[in-house]
């Protein structure tokens, strides 16, 4: 569960300020300002930001575009599944805001060993916001059924308000990719 | 042919777990009896200082007829804890309501939500009035399919089986992206956490995304299909799923431990689940038709672009096929109709998306994201199904969309599966 301000070493803020400038370059492209990096033995190995109005698909977040990076570069590389699954089992994610229900399973079914976040995400964050998919194994739910797949250590709050300040100017220049604008664009397309 | 086993029923997976009428989830609240002629003031001033945000479907006011013809008059004051029966865990500003007109509150239960049929909403009165809405909403078809519709939804489910049974004669899951309102596929997709054979072209539509269920929209009658030798002596969802384990989404932990049928050929993805490769499929098709042109452009721009596109560079589109280009002209004829596509949906509002079996949770927040408005699933996914076997996310009411869950139950036929 998110720890806020916990023991965190210099090198967790650095890593996460490196989050923030991939969350202000998707700022840049009119995206979410969402970022992240894994991190493995202390060296970032993939970076990642939002990318879904450009690509209209709302499912490509920081976190499934670094993971795209990650995977796509081990098996060029020629790791094995099992080499891949150990080695993700090392490895860390910095990203400015929690992780949303889709990308906190992703990570649960790819096995990170723990992830640092910025803001929560009381809308949709699914480690601990709505769903806590961090914990992993836990209560039998209504069905009867028990929810499995692998936990994850989270530590939320982590320069929160940088995170949050990059969201606000997002939502203040109005989001342009909003169905229809709840806030009038700043800069309107001239037709 | 056996009528019995032969018959497609469409079931609503609705929001909430099935509870009996009379076991439904309460919670505690302060009441007190009241002077009538208060009604009004206190009523208002309590909306204020307590108002009942979670509880908009409990009426404030209960009116109950006593002996001899009289009525009393009984208002919600506040929420109570559940465990705390101490009268002093009240707000400050209801307390001293309480306090100047005299009131003696007392603790008592309410229904937790609203009600969704006629016989909860009986039930819940019991304890305390509550307002209930029957569902208006069976306009498109959320609930209570027209014959039609019906007919429809076993067809592109029908579409969706059919592609998680060819792909390498093993079962996998297949999701089926459809707009309803025209009848047509949009886009289509198998899992391919195993096998990924195009892993550098990310934007390209697979040849089978844009194919139309031809037969099965033409000719509604024709979901029956001819079973021959069935492997599945029972067809028994339970002995396909201990076949089922090349389905992303029931293991979707076990990905390191599946080996690829054909190594070194091609690339895998763990997270590359039916649902998400589909909606990839869609955004590309999405970008293809829509490529560089705002929400507002003209149509016959868009389509001279489309057109030029397809001819100016062959290279980047090798993956179009026949299909596609058929389908592209299906589109442009409609486009000359009355339907236009030049208003670009935004991501996939209002379509609809057929799964063999139910999403787990990354692939049904997924289709949250992508703005889905229902979804069709024909098998439950006990292991990690998030509509409503492990977890429920239809019923998580901070997802900023809301979205419609059915179960489309098969004839044995369909399942007629070749291992």
């Amino acid at each position: 569960m998110a720890s806020p301000g916990e023991e965190c070493s210099p090198d967790t803020f650095a890593f996460m300020e490196l989050a923030i400038q991939q969350a202000k370059l998707a700022l840049d492209s009119l995206e979410v300002p969402v970022g992240c990096v894994i991190v493995e033995d202390g060296k970032v190995i993939a970076s990642g930001r939002n990318q879904t109005t450009e690509t209209r698909n709302a499912t490509r977040h920081a976190e499934m575009e670094a993971i795209d990076v990650l995977l796509e570069g081990w098996q060029r590389n020629g790791l094995s599944k099992l080499e891949v699954a150990k080695k993700i089992s090392k490895c860390y994610l910095y990203v400015t805001c929690e992780p949303c229900i889709m990308c906190a399973a992703a990570l649960s079914i790819l096995g990170i060993k723990e992830v640092f976040y910025g803001c929560a995400n009381d809308k949709f964050g699914g480690c601990g916001s709505i769903l806590s998919l961090n914990l992993g194994r836990s209560e039998p739910c209504e069905s009867g059924a028990v929810p499995q797949g692998k936990g994850f250590k989270c530590n939320g709050g982590i320069m929160a308000s940088e995170a949050v300040s990059l969201l606000r100017t997002f939502y203040e220049q109005g989001n342009p990719n909003a169905p229809k604008p709840h806030r009038p664009l700043a800069h309107q397309a001239t037709r | 042919m056996n009528k019995t086993t032969d018959s497609w029923e469409i079931l609503h997976i609705p929001d909430k777990p099935p509870t009996p009428p009379d076991q439904q989830p309460t919670v505690n609240v302060f009441a007190s009896v009241i002077e009538p002629k208060l009604t009004n003031t206190l009523v208002r001033r309590l909306n204020q200082i307590a108002p009942l945000e979670a509880l908009r479907h409990v009426k404030r006011v209960q009116k109950k007829y006593l002996e001899g013809g009289k009525t009393q008059l009984s208002v919600i004051l506040c929420l109570a804890c559940e465990n705390d029966n101490q009268l002093d865990s009240m707000p400050h500003g209801v307390q001293e309501l309480v306090n100047f007109y005299q009131l003696s509150p007392f603790i008592t239960k309410v229904c937790k939500f609203d009600a969704l049929s006629k016989e909860e909403w009986e039930e819940q009165c019991k304890l305390w009035p509550t307002s209930y809405h029957p569902p208006t909403y069976n306009i498109d078809g959320i609930t209570g399919f027209g014959q039609e519709d019906s007919q429809s939804v076993f067809s592109f489910m029908k579409f969706a089986v059919e592609l998680a049974k060819s792909d390498h004669g093993l079962v996998v899951n297949a999701a089926v992206i459809v707009d309803p309102s025209v009848k047509q596929v949009i886009a289509s997709a198998c899992d391919e956490s195993c096998c990924w054979n195009t892993p550098t072209n990310k934007t390209s539509i697979r040849p089978c995304s844009l194919k139309q269920p031809e037969a099965c929209i033409s000719h509604p009658d024709s979901n029956i299909v001819v079973t021959h030798d069935s492997l599945l002596p029972n067809g028994s969802t339970t002995k396909l799923e201990q076949l089922c384990t090349g389905v992303s989404c029931l293991y979707p932990w076990q990905w390191s431990e599946k080996q690829p049928h054909t190594p070194n050929s091609c690339y895998w993805h763990p997270l590359r689940h039916a649902a998400l490769v589909a909606i990839e499929s869609s955004a590309a098709r999405d970008r293809q038709l829509f490529s560089g042109l705002g929400d507002f452009e003209d149509k016959s721009s868009e389509l001279d672009h489309m057109q030029s596109s397809f001819t100016s560079s062959p290279a980047k589109r090798q993956k179009i096929n026949l299909n596609n280009v058929e389908d592209d002209e299906k589109l442009d004829t409609l486009t000359e109709g009355h339907h236009c596509i030049s208003a670009r949906p935004y991501l996939c509002t209002g379509y609809d998306i057929y799964l063999v079996w139910e999403p787990c949770t990354m692939c049904a927040m997924a289709l949250v994201h992508q703005r889905i408005r229902r979804i069709f699933y024909a098998f439950p996914n006990l292991n990690a199904g998030a509509l409503g076997s492990v977890y429920r996310l239809q019923g998580e009411k901070s997802l900023n969309h809301r979205f419609a869950v059915f179960r489309v139950l098969l004839p044995e036929e369909v399942l007629d599966v070749k291992l």
